[in-house]
């Protein structure tokens, strides 16, 4: 019952701010305006001080080691991972591996990460990580995309690692069958 | 055989989906025939069964190992268990836009069926927009991806992939096909990854059934809440698959990927958030229109834009466009995909513009207060269409523009999502905690004080106990504080509504409960939604915040110390293997807790000898209690003598809160869904009084 009354009462209320005058609703449409302005100032404030802090330049190895300015900047890189420099020392967890240089936007990334790590003629840059467990992912040819800053030394210190095998979704001509044809 | 089946019966289904579309316009639009609109309805089913037996065909070549067709030679194997073969139909891009054709063709179905009668007026346009996109995706399937081109071998000894038999070619033998045969990417053979497709697929498709109504009731000229009636239920249940598609994500994530974290801003991850986003304001802000109508355009806006952000995460995934771990290899289907996405957001932009400029969209009422429950759920989307822009723009504005723009190639890290959402996410658990005790329509703060009082004192003793149990960060406290109190308003509002029911009843008060459940499940539903994502709030703080991390080398017998835990290394089992061929190192430690042993736990690493690539994994040993999850990673052990492992170990405190809360939002999803009584009771008394016929 007492539910109910109020109920009434709510309804009551409500019909008489429907019914009120527009003077009210021009007395509440400046206090809309500003707060809504108030919290798009806030929110885009939000977003452009991140992309500030957060952003960094995607680039590859040789853009990166070509130009001095870079060093002691943080960037974001990609490169191949050249297989037999991968050196993890798991007791303190720092892995070390070397890249070398894979053009942006290849059409056949598989042959592309293929070819930069049989080149040795392409340009490579060392990698060092630190507190991390070496990912399953980290092999020969895999594609990896590294946060960090290239220092003084010449190595690239990174604080993230992303890897990619891009033939995993791939299907590629079975080669055994290839060479046993109709057997 | 099967291939065969499946590419015709591919065909012949696109074929019916465009006749659907087809007959359906003409029929309501220009002939103004009954028939020819029955008949475009029967094709949206004739679509449904020939994409059915395409996707059947597929699943049994999958089931009975036939690898001369390449998509089951690339993602199976014969030494794989039934279960992953099942799987496998969504293993790869071809195969998955398969099972999405069926998916959202199922959905057409069900929803034309469900509804032919009672909105049909709305129902020819709605099959033309459902049809025009199941269209669109059998036609990927059809013509770009197919997943029935087997392996030939020509005259001259060259191995090809074709749908059709070139003349001349003769198959591969089978027994060198299935010695060769790829199978399904290790990571992927995970329990969670069986259902984190399916479900992601269910939630991404099912929004195509709000926006088809949302569409038609433009086209139509029906622009009363019949589109929102029609759609609620079909975009509560792409909701719920939604989230449970990001809520299994997060947990193969953490099983798998071994680094102790389920979210890690990846670009694929947030394409299938920002779905869910507009989704949920979606859900919120169409509660108005019925209440008030009020927001029709913006309404309008939000279901297209959650469509419109299901393609373009599609799209995003599928085309290679960011990198990721997640991304397909990069495909021919990028430009069509865009162009889809394109014309689907330009149409239905341009239907608005056309039925506001002629007035039709105009609200019924203004906003009068801003402490109103309609200027409350303003607010709610305005902060969820924010976190949409912030994520968008990190994920891929940024990249995409200075791509084009800047020459350069700007990439945004996951510090840049730490610092931009919190607060936002912190706004909307605030609005979480208000919203439910305000009133449509006016302004009662007097009210709202009172019916926060008790949630505040509870909120108040549930943070005592996270300060006694150590928590003294100040952000980590305001972080609870704000969540405690969202969901203690959704508990107790569900609390005094059942004893104000008990007392006018004079029932139990779980028997109170179950009725007010029933009599308005989507208050109630609601709430315990709430509830549940209070709760996964919960275990994001403590797990984000709190994570400890430490790595050590044990030799056998000794043990470590993390938290209040020990840690003993028992033994290596090394190369066990299991009966998918997969060759194990497993750890055995034992678990201490104030010297007594509580559990023994498992972390290895697995290797695939037949994998190509990506062939081992590094699996976690985990300890999960209510207050914490002890996360072991085995890193790294001595091969010959087997008596020293490195294991990285981390500390997750209230990580499973998460999971937990989850089932809640399932439970409060299905409530909110259940049909409840329609007629009002005072009509429902009046017939049972009414006196019965003789």
């Amino acid at each position: 019952m007492s539910q109910l009354s109020t109920t009434t009462q709510g309804v009551a209320d409500w019909e008489k701010m429907a019914g009120a005058s527009s003077q009210s609703k021009r007395r509440e449409f400046p206090k809309f305006l500003i707060g809504g302005v108030l919290l798009l100032v806030a929110v885009g404030y939000l977003i452009i001080s991140g992309t500030m802090g957060g952003a960094r330049y995607f680039m590859t190895v040789d853009e990166l080691v070509s130009d001095p300015q870079y060093v002691g900047q943080k960037v974001r890189i990609t490169g191949a991972v050249v297989g037999e420099s991968i050196v993890y020392d798991s007791e303190n967890l720092i892995i070390q591996f070397t890249i070398a240089n894979v053009e942006d936007n290849p059409s056949d990334l598989a042959l592309a990460l293929h070819n930069a790590v049989s080149d040795p003629t392409i340009a490579r840059l060392p990698v060092y990580i630190e507190g991390e467990v070496k990912p399953d992912l980290l092999q020969h040819e895999a594609q990896a995309i590294l946060s960090g800053e290239l220092r003084a030394d010449g190595t690239f210190y990174a604080t993230e690692l992303l890897l990619k095998c891009p033939s995993r979704y791939e299907e590629s001509v079975p080669a055994q069958v290839q060479a046993e044809p109709g057997i | 055989m099967l291939a065969e089946i499946g590419l015709v019966a591919g065909f012949l289904s696109f074929l019916a989906a465009l006749y659907a579309v087809a007959a359906s316009v003409y029929g309501e639009r220009f002939a103004r025939s009954e028939a020819w609109v029955i008949s475009g309805r029967n094709a949206v089913y004739v679509t449904f069964v020939l994409i059915t037996i395409a996707t059947v065909a597929l699943q049994v070549a999958l089931m009975t190992e036939q690898y001369q067709i390449a998509y089951v030679w690339s993602v199976s194997s014969p030494d794989m268990p039934d279960l992953f073969r099942m799987t496998a139909l969504w293993g790869s891009q071809a195969g998955s836009l398969l099972f999405w054709s069926f998916l959202i063709s199922g959905f057409a179905a069900g929803a034309t069926l469900a509804n032919w009668n009672a909105y049909r007026r709305l129902m020819p346009y709605a099959i033309a927009y459902m049809m025009a996109s199941v269209a669109f995706f059998i036609g990927l399937v059809v013509f770009i991806e197919n997943p029935f081109t087997s392996w030939w071998i020509l005259p001259d000894g060259e191995v090809v992939q074709t749908a059709l038999m070139p003349a001349g070619a003769v198959a591969p033998s089978a027994s060198r096909l299935a010695e060769t045969a790829n199978g399904l990417n290790p990571l992927l053979r995970h329990f969670g990854m069986a259902i984190h497709p399916p479900m992601l697929y269910l939630g991404f498709v099912g929004f195509v059934i709000p926006f088809a109504f949302a569409m038609a009731a433009l086209a139509s000229g029906d622009l009363s809440t019949n589109w929102i009636k029609v759609s609620r239920r079909w975009a509560l249940a792409a909701w719920l698959f939604l989230s449970l598609g990001l809520l299994l994500g997060g947990r193969w994530a953490y099983d798998v990927l071994g680094w102790g974290g389920y979210w890690g801003w990846d670009p694929v991850e947030n394409a299938a958030f920002l779905p869910w986003l507009v989704g949920t304001a979606y859900l919120h802000s169409v509660m108005i229109q019925e209440k008030r109508g009020m927001l029709k355009t913006w309404n309008m806006f939000l279901v297209i834009a959650t469509f419109s952000a299901v393609i373009f995460a599609t799209f995003a995934t599928r085309s290679g466009l960011v990198d990721s771990v997640h991304s397909f290899a990069r495909s021919g289907i990028g430009v069509p995909m865009f162009a889809f996405w394109f014309g689907l957001t330009f149409i239905s932009a341009w239907l608005i513009l056309w039925r506001r400029s002629r007035g039709e969209l105009r609200d019924e009422h203004r906003f009068t207060s801003i402490f109103s429950r309609e200027a409350l759920f303003v607010l709610n989307n305005f902060v969820f269409v924010s976190l949409f822009i912030a994520i968008f723009w990190g994920s891929f504005g940024a990249p995409i523009i200075s791509e084009l723009f800047m020459n350069t190639n700007i990439t945004l890290g996951a510090d840049y999502f730490l610092q931009v959402t919190p607060p936002l996410f912190v706004l909307l658990y605030i609005l979480m905690g208000v919203a439910p005790v305000s009133a449509w329509g006016i302004a009662s703060l007097a009210r709202m004080g009172t019916a926060l009082l008790i949630p505040l004192a509870l909120s108040a003793v549930s943070l005592a106990l996270f300060i006694f149990s150590g928590v003294t960060n100040p952000v980590a406290l305001f972080g609870y504080a704000i969540v405690l109190m969202s969901g203690w308003v959704a508990v107790v509002e569900t609390v005094r509504g059942a004893i104000a029911r008990r007392r006018a009843h004079q029932e139990s008060i779980l028997t109170a409960l179950w009725a007010l459940s029933t009599r308005n499940p989507r208050r109630y539903g609601g709430y315990l939604v709430h509830l549940g994502i209070a709760i996964i709030g919960l275990g994001v703080i403590g797990s984000t915040l709190y994570q400890v991390e430490t790595q050590q080398t044990l030799a056998v017998g000794e043990s470590m110390s993390i938290g209040d835990y020990d840690l003993r290394y028992d033994r290596l089992l090394s190369n066990q293997i299991a009966d998918d061929g997969r060759v194990m190192d497993i750890a055995e430690l034992t678990v201490l807790r104030n010297g007594a042993e509580i559990a023994h736990i498992r972390p290895r690493q697995d290797f695939f000898p037949e994998a190509r690539d990506m062939n081992t994994m590094t699996i976690a040993g985990a300890h999960s209690t209510i207050e914490n999850d002890l996360y072991v990673l085995l890193v790294n052990w001595d091969e010959i003598s087997a008596n020293r492992a490195t294991f990285k170990v981390y500390i997750n405190p209230l990580i499973n809160l998460i999971w937990w809360g989850g089932l809640i939002l399932i439970a409060g999803t299905l409530l909110a869904a259940y049909p409840r009584e329609t007629l009002p009771v005072r009509v429902r008394q009046a017939l049972r009084l009414a006196p019965q016929p003789a």
